[in-house]
């Protein structure tokens, strides 16, 4: 079949459609149709409870459309967060001291309160452009780059991704491809793994910037079921080389018998750790494998939404995320969101809630809390309406909580009696404008 | 050369199983909706991304793995 032939069939479709709907034939489309922009806004606060980490961010995509569906498309992220992290160290029953990331000052936890490092400050910026154009009758082509910088982050990447329909429009196979080269700088430099927390003004054991790869290979299928209902399947390979370590979390050492972190006496007239704590390690590499399906589903006017994703790595991490939200219409031009995300994580091979002094030391440890075993539960909505001239404004409210709990094989002494990993809660709260 | 083959065999397997699946060009009318989109909101999809890559250990799965942050 000829292509004037395609046309004349689709003409005819088209038309008889119209028909149908009694919309009548519709104008044709100027090919020289100008150029149109258009914008996605939103403002996000992410706040922790307690003093920790604290988010305001700005992001704007903006995206022009030109003639032929070939579509630019524009983003730039701007974060300022702020607040305190906790630094991997274990509560004690005195009052400990830390030196600072910068290795230029010291900070004091109270006794019974969980170490958290307050100079967590920082400001990112960052910038992705994306050009998709479709080639052939059937297929769709995105490229796109990326790049972000923070203090002691830099980050740039490029990605690829192609997308070919079969069966009437009705199978959508694509496959993507997206490489990200990262340095690291951390203040003060980053530290050699597994090396002690060192006095005020010792820099001895900092080995300097660091570099990190990332590999992403997404397969995708997705698939038009009936007039209702769409699924979608992916398969995601991920391969990280590099310094995988987080260069500001450190791990207790503690006594066999009693749990407690193991003294230390800093240089005399020099300020210092208080306790015996050494900087964590990470292997230099890391492979993960997910698997993602999402089925959305029409429901006269209301459409629910729910995805599932199974996630295992070769950290010995396996994770489940069920994600859910029903879009409820209210009215003519406002809905309301309820959404559910549920997610659970089993704890990295060599994750560790302190070092045993007696015991060999391992040749990879942490005990960033990211890294263990925990539970967590968002919950809350999103409010949408039109605006007078036609625009989409939305606001959503969310609670975020994780709940943790550390292996009992790994709890000593006077640990059993503390709350090792206390519960996170954070609000989410963001306002969209679309024009 | 083997996995080529097999990747062809699936692809056609899963081809004769879909295209028994689907509608007809003129009764994409509820699929076309922007709330029927696989990604509805970009913006708050790239948030969350972001969020859920800097508190937990997974990341990814809907499209790449987001990244390119020091905070994780």
């Amino acid at each position: 079949m000829s292509k004037k032939d395609n046309r004349s069939i689709s003409a005819a479709l088209a038309m008889a459609t119209c028909s149908l709907l009694g919309s009548g034939i519709p104008a044709p489309v100027d090919a020289q149709e100008e150029p149109e922009w258009d914008f996605n806004t939103s403002l996000l606060y992410y706040g922790e409870d307690g003093d920790r980490v604290k988010d305001y961010s700005v992001k704007a995509i903006a995206r022009r459309m030109f003639v032929d569906d070939r579509v630019l498309s524009l983003s730039m992220t701007v974060d300022s967060l702020t607040g305190a992290t906790p630094n991997g160290a274990i509560r004690q029953d005195t009052a400990q001291t830390f030196t600072r990331p910068s290795g230029n000052a010291a900070y004091d936890v109270q006794s019974g309160v969980l170490p958290l490092d307050d100079t967590f400050l920082d400001t990112r910026v960052a910038l992705t452009a994306n050009w998709q154009q479709p080639v052939g009758e059937t297929s769709l082509v995105n490229v796109g780059a990326s790049a972000s910088k923070e203090y002691d982050y830099t980050h740039f990447g490029v990605n690829a991704k192609i997308a070919r329909d079969f069966n009437k429009r009705n199978t959508t196979l694509a496959a993507g491809i997206a490489l990200s080269i990262d340095s690291l700088d951390p203040v003060g430099g980053a530290p050699a793994p597994l090396t002690p927390m060192l006095d005020v003004g010792d820099t001895s054991n900092r080995i300097g910037n660091q570099d990190k790869d990332v590999l992403d290979v997404v397969l995708g299928v997705t698939q038009v079921v009936n007039r209702n209902l769409v699924v979608q399947a992916n398969y995601s390979y991920s391969k990280s080389d590099g310094y995988l370590t987080d260069p500001y979390k450190v791990l207790s050492i503690v006594d066999g018998t009693t749990g407690d972190t193991l003294l230390r006496t800093p240089t005399p007239g020099v300020e210092g750790p208080s306790h015996q704590v050494l900087f964590e390690s990470r292997p230099g590499d890391r492979t993960k494998h997910s698997v993602y399906t999402q089925a959305k589903y029409y429901m006269n006017g209301k459409v629910l939404d729910a995805s599932y994703r199974y996630m295992t790595d070769d950290w010995e991490i396996d994770s489940h995320t069920v994600d859910l939200r029903y879009r409820w219409p209210v009215g003519e031009d406002r809905y309301i969101e309820p959404h559910l995300r549920l997610y659970t994580q089993s704890e990295a091979e060599f994750y560790r809630l302190s070092l045993v002094d007696s015991d060999p030391l391992p040749v990879f440890a942490s005990a960033d809390y990211r890294l263990g075993n925990f539970d967590a539960v968002t919950a809350g909505a999103k409010y949408g309406w039109k605006t007078s001239n036609d625009n989409d404004m939305s606001v959503r409210l969310e609670w975020y909580r994780q709940s943790g709990s550390v292996p009992a094989a790994q709890v000593v002494g006077n640990q059993a009696t503390r709350d090792n990993y206390p519960d996170l809660n954070a609000v989410i709260l963001q306002f969209s404008y679309r024009f | 050369m083997k996995i080529k083959i097999g990747l062809a065999a699936a692809a056609v397997v899963f081809a004769a199983g879909c295209s028994s699946m689907g509608v007809e060009p003129w009764e994409r009318d509820i699929l076309a909706r922007e709330d029927m989109q696989m990604t509805t909101d970009e913006a708050e999809a790239v948030t969350d991304e972001h969020i859920y890559f800097s508190k937990e250990a997974s990341s990814g799965g809907r499209g790449f793995g987001g990244g390119g942050c020091g905070c994780n």
